[in-house]
């Protein structure tokens, strides 16, 4: 029988229960080995003071898995202080960062909610683009409202169309006559009318 | 759309196979209906992780890759695909709202064959799709 | 609630529109990663009307916009319960044991030493089905077994499963999918209706008591080489889930694969794993190389 129980019961691994303090875990965010940095920031993640500190490392860190780590942990730690933090990462020219940023506020829906305004006001259309995507999944009830903001005053054509995805799925009946507003504004524009004929089918207010 | 090119079908289905990466529902939809209604067959990814996914599943003579998506981006997954012997020769097409030069470099960079700007009109998709899935010769 | 407001074919009056089917089941599936085809409309239909019923919600719309928008997401996980059946069995999902025994097994040894254990741990194991497949596969149809030492480790939250588990008695539906051979080879019968799995195989396989969010817990599970995962993670809120796969990433030793459920998907929850296909099944891989 080839089976074999753990001669070790895995028990060969110590269990490091012991709290570390800050100072050691701050330090460990540089580590060099990936798997010592993940467990600092999990362990400064019972931290709540120690948010501005794993905002800064999301900025130099590039290994994949520390970064999923990173982005978890400051889910849990959210705050307004954070979101703006992650807010500014929209910018970014590091896809995978950007993109992890936008999922990440999605789940801050309190934290992130004051700095939509700014967000939605910001003159580069990728980061209003942003916004409404994270608009479009946050678990707020005024989501579908920004949403028809949107759909009612940007002048790009790809953030309207953003928003109208988004109203597809969360907007309600009230938003139908900004979407056949919306028509006119960008009359031709054989995307726009596709994106609009179904977000009102999918609401369902023909 | 009219003038859709006769495409040969029936039981020897010679149809093209399109792989549409995108985490908006109304762009999916957008592309599908466009890309059947020119004679491809359209299956729907939402981001890059469930686009190299359905790579490794199924065989597809064409990518349509969006750029901005969670779990995984359209260069990232490019990069993937590129990098497996077993998949790697799926020509792609990136569409993306960044119409920089900066964002056309990197998608090229990332293994993309064309780049094409959102949004996109149907003659231009269809145009391009036939072109990069070797439907039409230049 | 009363009997009045039953859901009886659909006693409270509310249908659901086949748009209304596709915007859910695309945010289902974005929540949860599980995927429905318009086939199962039916199945989903009578589930969702049940909820709008017990929530006392006025339609489907009403239900929906808090099933979406609820910060706790208690609703979508009742939801998510009543979706899905917990049902175990021997060589349940047995495409993924065809994955593990012709092309996870062997690319797991092409880097490994001789002398070098190999291992796999299944969790959650619930009542032992899937960590006694899992050997049963292993003894029976890799033609290395032979050369390895392969620890089998088994964890469950609950301890009166786990102790089931470690009893090892099980119903005759349960075994209904083992071969007849097998069934005489790796099970005594017991009673009428019920087999239990020999003691050497009982003993092979090392239960253990864990809960996948306590770290403390998990932390004993290093360099492992096989996860089989599969059916918990759809349990979990969006943080949670990510949590427990970056719990996993830890647990796995570089180039080690998780195996999820066959509703499930790594694409809805991290991409810290890369999509490996092995036969007809999707597994996730840890990079080889930690960055």
């Amino acid at each position: 029988m080839p089976l074999a129980k753990s001669r070790s019961s895995a028990a060969d691994v110590a269990l490091n229960v012991a709290a570390q303090d800050m100072t050691s875990l701050l330090a460990d965010l540089a580590a060099t080995e990936s798997g010592v940095r993940r467990n600092a920031v999990r362990a400064l993640g019972l931290h709540p003071g120690s948010a501005a500190a794993l905002c800064d490392r999301l900025q130099v860190e590039t290994s994949p898995s520390v970064r999923a780590v990173l982005f978890t942990t400051l889910i849990r730690l959210q705050s307004p202080a954070v979101a703006v933090r992650l807010a500014k990462l929209l910018r970014s020219d590091d896809a995978p960062l950007r993109n992890a940023a936008i999922e990440a506020l999605q789940e801050m829906p309190d934290a992130v909610a004051p700095h939509l305004q700014t967000l939605l006001a910001d003159e580069d259309s990728d980061v209003r683009i942003f916004t409404v995507n994270i608009l479009a999944a946050l678990r707020h009830r005024q989501a579908p409202e920004w949403l028809a903001v949107v759909v009612r005053g940007d002048p790009h054509v790809n953030v309207c169309a953003a928003a109208v995805d988004g109203l597809a799925e969360i907007g309600g009946p009230e938003t139908v006559q900004d979407l056949r507003d919306l028509r006119g504004r960008f009359a031709g524009n054989a995307y726009m009318e596709f994106a609009i004929d179904t977000a009102i089918r999918r609401i369902g207010a023909e | 759309m009219s003038e859709v090119q006769s495409i040969p079908r029936g039981p020897s289905d010679a149809r093209k196979r399109v792989l549409v990466v995108d985490d908006g529902i109304t762009m999916r939809l957008y592309y599908r209906s466009v890309l059947e209604a020119a004679g491809f067959v359209v299956e729907e990814a939402a981001n890059g992780v469930e686009g190299y996914e359905k790579v490794l599943a199924h065989p597809f003579d064409l990518m349509i890759v969006d750029i901005n998506m969670p779990k995984m981006d359209g260069y990232s997954m490019l990069r993937l695909i590129r990098g497996d012997a077993a998949v790697q020769a799926i020509p792609a097409v990136t569409i993306s709202t960044e119409a920089g030069d900066r964002d056309v470099a990197k998608a090229f960079e990332a293994g993309a064959n064309f780049y094409l700007v959102k949004p996109v009109a149907p003659e231009e998709l269809t145009e391009v799709a036939r072109l990069i899935a070797g439907v039409t010769k230049l | 609630m009363t009997a009045s407001f039953s859901t009886r074919s659909n006693g409270n009056g509310v249908t659901i529109t086949d748009e209304e089917y596709a915007k859910f089941c695309e945010f289902f599936y974005r929540k949860t990663g599980i995927q429905y085809q318009d086939n199962k409309k039916y199945y989903v239909d009578r589930r969702i009307v049940e909820r709008i019923s017990k929530t006392n919600s006025e339609s489907f719309r009403d239900y929906f916009t808090m099933v979406r928008f609820q910060v706790s997401g208690e609703e979508l996980q009742l939801l998510v319960n009543s979706m899905t059946v917990n049902e175990t069995y021997f060589f349940r999902e047995d495409y993924q044991f065809d994955a593990l025994v012709t092309g996870i097994l062997p690319a797991v040894v092409q880097g490994k030493r001789r002398g070098d254990p190999i291992r796999i741990w299944s969790v959650p194991c619930s009542s032992g089905e899937e960590p006694y497949s899992i050997a049963i596969n292993i003894l029976e149809r890799w033609e290395q077994a032979d050369h390895w030492d392969i620890e089998i480790h088994a964890s469950d939250i609950d301890t009166k499963i786990l102790a089931a588990a470690r009893a090892g008695c099980f119903s005759e539906r349960s075994v209904g999918r083992v071969p007849p051979q097998l069934l005489s080879k790796y099970f005594k019968s017991k009673t009428a209706g019920e087999y239990q799995i020999c003691d050497a195989l009982r003993d092979s396989i090392d239960f253990s008591l864990v809960n996948v969010v306590e770290p403390a817990q998990t932390k004993m599970f290093r360099n492992i080489d096989i996860i089989f995962c599969r059916n918990l993670l759809i349990y979990f809120d969006d943080v949670g889930r990510r949590e427990a796969v970056e719990m996993f990433y830890d647990c796995l030793a570089p180039g080690g694969y998780i195996c999820l459920g066959h509703s499930e998907s790594m694409s809805r929850m991290s991409s810290i794993f890369q999509p490996r296909k092995f036969k007809d099944t999707i597994v996730y891989q840890k990079p080889v190389s930690e960055e």
